[in-house]
């Protein structure tokens, strides 16, 4: 895994373009999917900030899930629910110190950000660049 | 039950051949001291019926007087002789006098004539059914006469949880010769040869499944002996463990120098705790005589067997099944395409015999191959031991050579019918076999000829049925014992057996209709194609063979609504007739109020009272009720 | 890497792998009532049967369940033919005995052309297949709060003696993943009840959401190393929060950047 997800939340101007584009592209059958990005208010005047999945090195999903739905994928750096393992019982949903695995009712199934399986599709529309996917050796310095 | 040793021999480990030889000769110059032995038989058969009883008045007689060359030490408590019906047993060796249904009362009279003396005290003596001759010799009884006895070679001529009188017999020999003469591959090359098929009732080559169990690579491998013995009325393997012990443990043992294994469990059934007794007793014994545990014989074999016990259900004596049950969790079998000789107890290669095969095994090595396929027919060599039940006249356990045809076991052995009653089907197999009608009477019985003839060889049961058996009453009760045992895991065993099981009771009850036979038999062909594990995959043959055989009967149920046999409740009517002479033992016989009659006057029975319970006919002496 | 056939069309799989894998792998379709990921096969409903064969066998076919077969080099499967549409057909009857009334039964069978159960129908009918899929994700779950009791016709889930189930944490994974919604339960956000045991749920401070049962937070704190406090909010309020000490951190080198360019 050399591709590296960077959030600059000074960059973020609250457009939302991030939330429609994860909904979208999670959309199966026509079912709309909920967002698993959300940019909140900071605490400051044009302060925002994209709460997403920090595909932690020691995540707290993972622990929590006890039938091992949680795996990693080494090509793009996430960590991806199994939604046929997942047994929804929402115990990673209440881990997650980050609130960044929630339930999708439209869908009926936990979601969290899988990095859209390598393009990551809030990055690419995001107007400013708050959002990023790229090598992680072009972040020397 | 005092246990007599029969060692003077200060017990010590036997570290080489040497040693074993000369405990051999030590226990054999002990037993050879006495000019006669008496051999009390001390299985589950006749302890029931007071051989306890019968031993100790044996010890209080001789305490009571001296007699030269006697001691209690004479005494033996053997195993199962088999012919559990004439029991409680007495042998008088080296003569073979065989006494039957002794009392403690008929001790003293047995100890002055036959052993202190070489009378024979005739009343005692076994009378053959068919001609009324009183029989002296044990190997003259007709049921003894026809047998041929591997499996059981032990039972009834030593004491059974003695290891003295193992060993003094030549046991534990061959292993020692597995271990200083043999290569592993070299054991498992005699076995094969010797075309030693399962005897639990698969049949598959004991050979072969050692070689493949063997080839697999892991870090342990396991040996294990099936003594669940699940079939109703099959107590072939009771009687091993019961008589026998040691030469289920000297099996084992060879099975796991062949193929590796470090650590064996014998399965017993949780209904036989005489054997789990003497088993326990015989595995205590070989460590205390270093036969089981490091170093056995001063080889670098090391070997050690434990009990694991059931909890009373049929479905352990699948081998998947069994192997969760030892290790703990609920007895429930699993799909085989990976067999347990790769993956098995724990996930290591398994190799599981019956108690059977194993007794087999020494014989085996000791005899070699050649020995061992000049008995028994093409393919299928050895013997078998069956139970035989029912309604012929010598019933219980019996040995003989595979290719003895049905024919000569019933009526050689079995001494033919009961009452003279004409034979009409044996079933083979237990619950998972199948009947087999008069015209297949001089099949041999084997394995290959019973599968093809509809039925199985099963673990031995054998049950002998007369003109008063409704086959289709037949199936419905097995069909009942497999219904009250099937896991519940799968389908088509919990609900086809089920639903066969209620058609067939329809069809008895008289409240079946044509259709029914079609939906019957399309079930029984799913329910064995489907079926996860063996219980459910054979569950259907006591339909499925009495359908072959006794059509005729299955379509009188049916289209008349008439049991054949006269059995099936709802579908007989008792009437008195002609031959009545008025004695009113029935009318007395009879809770239900349902006959009246004057006394020397013909009597009658209402239909609407009666019952059917046959009390009626049980106590007419002139054959007065027919049952139609 | 091998190549197998599946109603005559070669597709590759892992030597070993379970064929009803393969299958799905491949937009090859069997019914599998006892199947669900996050436990191993049972071949319990046995209706996933297809019929296989090797060239090797001179056309001798068997019937096996895809879900437990583990496929070889030069396998053929068919998935639906003769042979295992009228194994299916009967399965279905036999369920369709045991549970009448099942929705998911009846139109499974109803596929099959079946409308009514050609057996006698049981006496008191529930929705249970005894599938154990429920039982199974419990095991898996390290829970074995409940489990099949009884043998054979008379089997069902149970908790141990009938009692509330000491070992179960209210995750509901049974319920939720139950084939037939037969296993039932009470979930008023305050207080959950299932199996006959009363669960008091953790909520949310400030936006009184439930998340899950404190007994379930409390095994996941104890047995997975997951720290109390992560359990005393809801997710909405973790993102929330997680803004803030961003935002606060952002902040720090807004201020930065703006003395730099001072």
């Amino acid at each position: 895994m050399n591709m590296r997800f960077e959030v600059t939340p000074n960059l973020c101007i609250g457009c939302r373009t991030c939330e429609l584009a994860c909904s979208f592209t999670h959309t199966i059958e026509g079912k709309q999917a909920r967002s698993r990005i959300y940019p909140l208010d900071g605490g400051l005047k044009d302060l925002w900030v994209p709460v997403v999945c920090l595909q932690c090195d020691d995540p707290a999903c993972v622990k929590s899930c006890l039938v091992d739905a949680i795996k990693f994928n080494v090509d793009t750096g996430a960590y991806e629910i199994d939604d046929e393992v997942c047994v929804r019982c929402m115990a990673c949903v209440a881990a997650c110190p980050f609130g960044c695995s929630l339930f999708d009712s439209h869908q009926n199934r936990v979601v969290k950000c899988d990095l859209c399986g390598g393009d990551p599709a809030c990055a690419k529309f995001c107007p400013t660049q708050a959002l990023t996917y790229k090598s992680a050796l072009s972040h020397a310095g | 039950m005092t246990e007599a040793t029969t060692t003077t021999a200060a017990t010590r480990k036997i570290t080489s051949v040497k040693d074993l030889e000369k405990l051999r000769r030590e226990h054999k110059a002990e037993n050879d001291k006495y000019p006669k032995q008496v051999m009390v038989c001390c299985g589950t058969g006749c302890l029931a019926n007071g051989a306890a009883q019968l031993v100790e008045a044996f010890h209080k007689a001789l305490d009571e007087r001296e007699i030269k060359d006697f001691e209690v030490k004479a005494i033996k408590e053997t195993g199962c002789h088999g012919f559990c019906e004439q029991g409680p047993l007495v042998v008088i060796e080296p003569k073979g006098i065989f006494y039957t249904k002794v009392k403690p009362r008929d001790i003293p009279e047995i100890i002055e004539k036959s052993i202190e003396s070489d009378e024979v005290i005739e009343k005692h003596l076994y009378v053959d059914p068919r001609d009324g001759k009183k029989i002296e010799c044990y190997g003259e009884v007709s049921f003894f006469k026809h047998q041929e006895r591997i499996a059981l070679r032990n039972l009834g001529k030593i004491a059974a949880h003695s290891i003295g009188d193992y060993i003094a017999v030549g046991g534990y020999q061959a292993i020692a010769k597995a271990l200083t003469k043999l290569t592993p591959d070299e054991v498992i090359e005699e076995v094969d040869q010797a075309n030693l098929r399962g005897r639990g009732g698969g049949g598959f080559p004991a050979g072969r499944k050692w070689r493949t169990c063997r080839d697999v690579e892991a870090d342990e491998h396991f040996v294990i002996c099936n003594g669940d013995e699940g079939d109703p009325g099959a107590f072939m393997d009771r009687s091993i463990m019961e008589g026998d012990p040691h030469a289920v443990l000297e099996g084992m043992m060879i099975a796991a120098y062949a193929v590796g294994a470090r650590r064996g469990f014998i399965y017993v059934r949780e209904e036989y705790p005489l054997a789990v007794l003497h088993l326990q007793k015989a595995i205590d014994d070989c460590h205390e005589y270093g036969l089981l545990g490091e170093n056995i014989l001063g080889t670098d074999f090391s070997f050690d067997i434990r009990i694991a016990r059931g909890a009373g259900a049929f479905v352990c004596g699948e081998s998947s099944a069994l192997m969760k049950s030892v290790a703990g969790l609920v007895g429930e079998p699993r799909e085989k395409y990976i067999r347990s000789v790769i993956k098995g107890l724990w996930g290591k290669p398994t190799v599981l015999n019956n108690v059977e095969t194993y007794v087999n095994v020494p014989v085996v090595i000791n005899k070699g191959a050649k020995w061992f396929t000049s008995i028994g027919c093409e393919n299928n060599s050895g013997t078998k031991a069956f139970s035989l039940v029912g309604k012929v006249r010598n019933t219980g356990l019996i040995e003989v050579a595979m290719g003895t045809t049905l024919r000569e076991i019933i009526y050689d052995i079995g001494r033919g019918i009961l009452n003279d009653r004409p034979f009409k089907a044996v079933q083979t197999g237990g619950p998972s076999g199948g009947c087999l009608p008069e015209s297949m009477l001089d099949l041999p019985v084997d394995f290959d000829s019973l599968t093809k003839a509809g039925s199985m060889m099963g673990s031995g049961g054998m049950i002998v049925m007369d003109d008063r058996t409704c086959m289709v009453d037949v199936a419905r009760y097995f069909l009942q014992f497999l219904v009250s045992e099937s896991c519940g895991k799968c389908v088509p065993c919990r609900e086809g057996l089920y639903q066969l099981h209620q058609m067939t009771i329809a069809v008895c009850e008289g409240r079946a209709e044509e259709s029914d036979l079609e939906k019957i038999e399309e079930l029984s062909d799913v329910v064995v194609k489907a079926s996860l594990c063996g219980l459910g995959k054979s569950g259907p043959n006591p339909v499925l063979s009495t359908l072959r055989y006794f059509r005729d009967e299955w379509e009188a149920h049916i289209r008349e609504k008439r049991c054949p046999a006269g059995v099936c409740r709802e579908l007989i009517t008792y009437t008195v007739n002609e031959k009545c002479t008025g004695c009113v033992a029935c009318i007395t016989a009879c809770a239900y109020n349902a006959i009246t009659g004057e006394k020397k006057q013909p009597h009658f029975i209402h239909q609407d009272r009666c019952t059917k319970c046959g009390a009626c006919v049980a106590v007419c002496r002139y054959d007065a009720i027919d049952v139609a | 890497m091998i190549n197998i056939s599946i109603n005559g069309r070669l597709v590759q799989a892992e030597e070993g792998e379970f064929l009803l894998t393969v299958m799905k792998r491949n937009g090859f379709k069997a019914p599998a009532l006892c199947h669900h990921e996050a436990v191993e096969p049972y071949g319990g409903c046995r209706l996933c049967m297809v019929e296989i064969s090797k060239p090797q066998w001179k056309g001798w076919k068997d019937l096996v369940v895809s879900c437990l077969y583990p496929v070889s080099a030069d396998l053929e499967v068919q998935t639906d033919s003769e042979a295992v549409i009228q194994e299916r057909k009967t399965v279905l009857h036999l369920l369709l005995a045991r549970n009448p009334h099942t929705k998911e039964i009846k139109d499974l069978a109803a596929e099959y052309g079946i409308v009514r159960s050609k057996y006698q129908e049981v006496a008191e009918p529930d929705d249970c297949i005894l599938c154990a899929i429920c039982t199974r994700i419990c095991d898996a779950m390290g829970f074995s709060a409940i489990s099949l009791v009884n043998r054979g016709h008379g089997r069902e889930v149970a908790p141990p003696l009938n009692e509330p189930p000491p070992d179960c944490t209210g995750c509901l994974a049974c319920a939720l993943n139950c084939p037939t919604n037969y296993i039932k339960y009470t979930d008023n956000g305050m207080t959950r009840e299932i199996w006959g045991k009363t669960f008091e749920m953790l909520r949310d401070p400030q936006t009184g959401m439930p998340t899950i049962t404190r007994v379930f937070a409390e095994y996941l704190t104890k047995h997975r190393e997951i720290p109390e406090e992560y359990f005393g909010l809801g997710d909405e309020s973790h993102r929330k929060r997680t803004a803030r000490n961003f935002g606060k951190i952002a902040a720090w080198t807004r201020e930065e950047t703006v003395r730099e360019e001072a």
